[in-house]
């Protein structure tokens, strides 16, 4: 028989269902990416947001404004880090885009980690698209301070003076968001956002929505990269498990078997 | 930068992610006093550089400062001023007085606080323009959208949970039951997301915040 009492030794008690199911999406993942190498076709149903974001860039351009990209309120090692680097990651995509076409893509930072981060992929995007003369330190990172308020007045304040004409929310945001995301209405401007903060405020802000883990599948869509597709269908795959685990689960309690429930660690 | 060079940066940054990542999740699972130790190395580096950068940081911003100063950049030059002030007399102040002391705290919340107050004030008005746009009768989804609005707002009224004793319990039904499985979903999908991503940095397959070290 098993002997749970040694599992409890090894693992953190609590954490075994979480380790297995980290385990579950690993293995999903590697999965499609083999059987994507192997020839398998995934196709990636269209994310509203991303086509918004890929329509604004060539408003820009027909327009002569800027696209600003803000990555959110947190840093590079915070809890809600993961929303950050999905946002560095769309700015990377954006900026790539933008300036391929020149159009300038605008950034502003909360924090030290992301102003470094930011100036970096700025600077490599140029020199992706063949114009590194175009990078200056400062020119297109802007860094409105620490606070939540403090950036939301700074990043108000570069959306009235730039008049982008497309902002992208992606990353964590609080309400900070609704100063900004009304700013942005000011000046015309099409928004885009994704975050797993304050994401009532975002939805009642922003034109287009990126819903919870479509802000982290967004340079995947932008891309179209093959192999990162993928990674998306072994994401999908997961998310059956979930539900399937989570409707197993509902149907177990209503009958008086509370063993999925426990086995979680709920 | 020489082509060596690059090479190096870009896969000694991956192997550091790999080896603070991974001596993370082993410590976050399993019981080993080994892995604990590897992690809390990696997480001294990771304050460290954390510190720096934010050493690096404020001279960043006082050179723009005072460039903006001298050059009386139009618009901006006075706030750029004001800011860098701050910056020095807060510096000074929490050298002299010390960070939690009552006459550092006082000036530095003094300044602060006031602006949280003004922007806050301003969130009301903004969410109700922002509401307007968004609970317009687009769709199906908007009028779903916002009759729970409506039935919410309605429900905390007061003169209506004195006439119906179970309004409350039928708001608190509405933000319990559909509004929290919508937000789960969301989390535990982000969640999932936020997993497959950081397998996507790892496998070098995201490629844009990972161009940081390719220049």
């Amino acid at each position: 028989m098993f002997n749970y009492f040694i599992v409890e030794q090894i693992i953190r008690a609590g954490r075994a269902a979480q380790l297995l199911f980290l385990l579950v999406v690993v293995a999903a993942v590697l999965l499609a990416l083999y059987l994507s190498k192997n020839g398998k076709q995934f196709s990636i149903r269209p994310i509203e947001g991303l086509e918004a974001t890929r329509e604004g860039i060539a408003r820009c351009a027909e327009m002569g404004r800027p696209v600003l990209v803000t990555p959110g309120i947190s840093n590079l090692t915070a809890v809600q880090s993961a929303q950050t680097v999905a946002g560095l990651t769309i700015l990377g995509e954006v900026a790539t885009k933008s300036f391929g076409i020149g159009v300038p893509c605008l950034t502003n930072a909360s924090d030290q980690q992301i102003i470094l981060a930011s100036e970096g992929i700025i600077r490599n995007s140029l020199l992706t698209v063949g114009k590194p003369e175009l990078y200056a330190p400062g020119k297109y990172v802007r860094w409105f301070g620490a606070d939540q308020y403090s950036y939301a007045v700074g990043c108000t304040g570069q959306i009235l003076e730039e008049k982008p004409g497309l902002i992208v929310f992606a990353g964590y945001f609080l309400s900070d968001v609704v100063v900004t995301g009304e700013a942005g209405t000011r000046v015309d401007a099409v928004k885009v956002g994704g975050t797993l903060g304050s994401i009532n405020f975002l939805a009642m802000m922003c034109d287009y929505l990126m819903i919870g883990e479509e802000l982290f599948a967004a340079s995947v869509a932008i891309t179209e990269d093959k192999a990162s597709t993928a990674t998306l269908a072994g994401q999908d795959w997961s998310k059956l498990i979930v539900l399937g685990l989570g409707i197993l689960g509902v149907i177990l309690y209503a009958l008086g078997n509370q063993s999925i429930w426990f086995w979680l660690g709920v | 930068m020489s082509a060596t060079l690059t090479f190096i940066r870009i896969n000694l940054a991956k192997l550091l992610l790999l080896i603070g990542g991974i001596s993370a999740l082993l410590t976050w699972y399993f019981t080993t006093p080994e892995f604990g130790t590897v992690f809390n190395t990696f997480n001294t580096w990771n304050i460290d550089i954390t510190l720096f950068t934010l050493f690096t940081g404020l001279i960043v911003i006082c050179m723009r400062y005072f460039r903006g100063v001298r050059e009386k950049t139009p618009g901006i030059w006075m706030f750029e001023l004001y800011g860098l002030i701050l910056i020095f007399a807060w510096i000074i102040m929490g050298t002299i007085y010390g960070m939690y002391s009552d006459t550092y705290q006082t000036i530095f919340l003094s300044t602060k606080i006031t602006l949280h107050i003004a922007i806050l004030g301003q969130l009301v008005f903004f969410m109700i323009s922002g509401a307007y746009r968004t609970f317009r009768l687009k769709s199906l989804r908007t009028v779903a959208f916002a009759l729970s609005a409506m039935v919410i707002i309605f429900m905390n009224i007061p003169f209506v949970q004195n006439g119906w004793a179970g309004a409350n319990a039928f708001s608190y039904w509405l933000l319990n039951n559909p509004q929290t499985g919508g937000a789960r979903a969301v989390v535990i999908t982000g969640g999932i997301g936020a997993v497959v991503l950081g397998m996507r940095i790892l496998l070098g397959l995201e490629k844009g915040p990972s161009r940081v070290t390719e220049a």
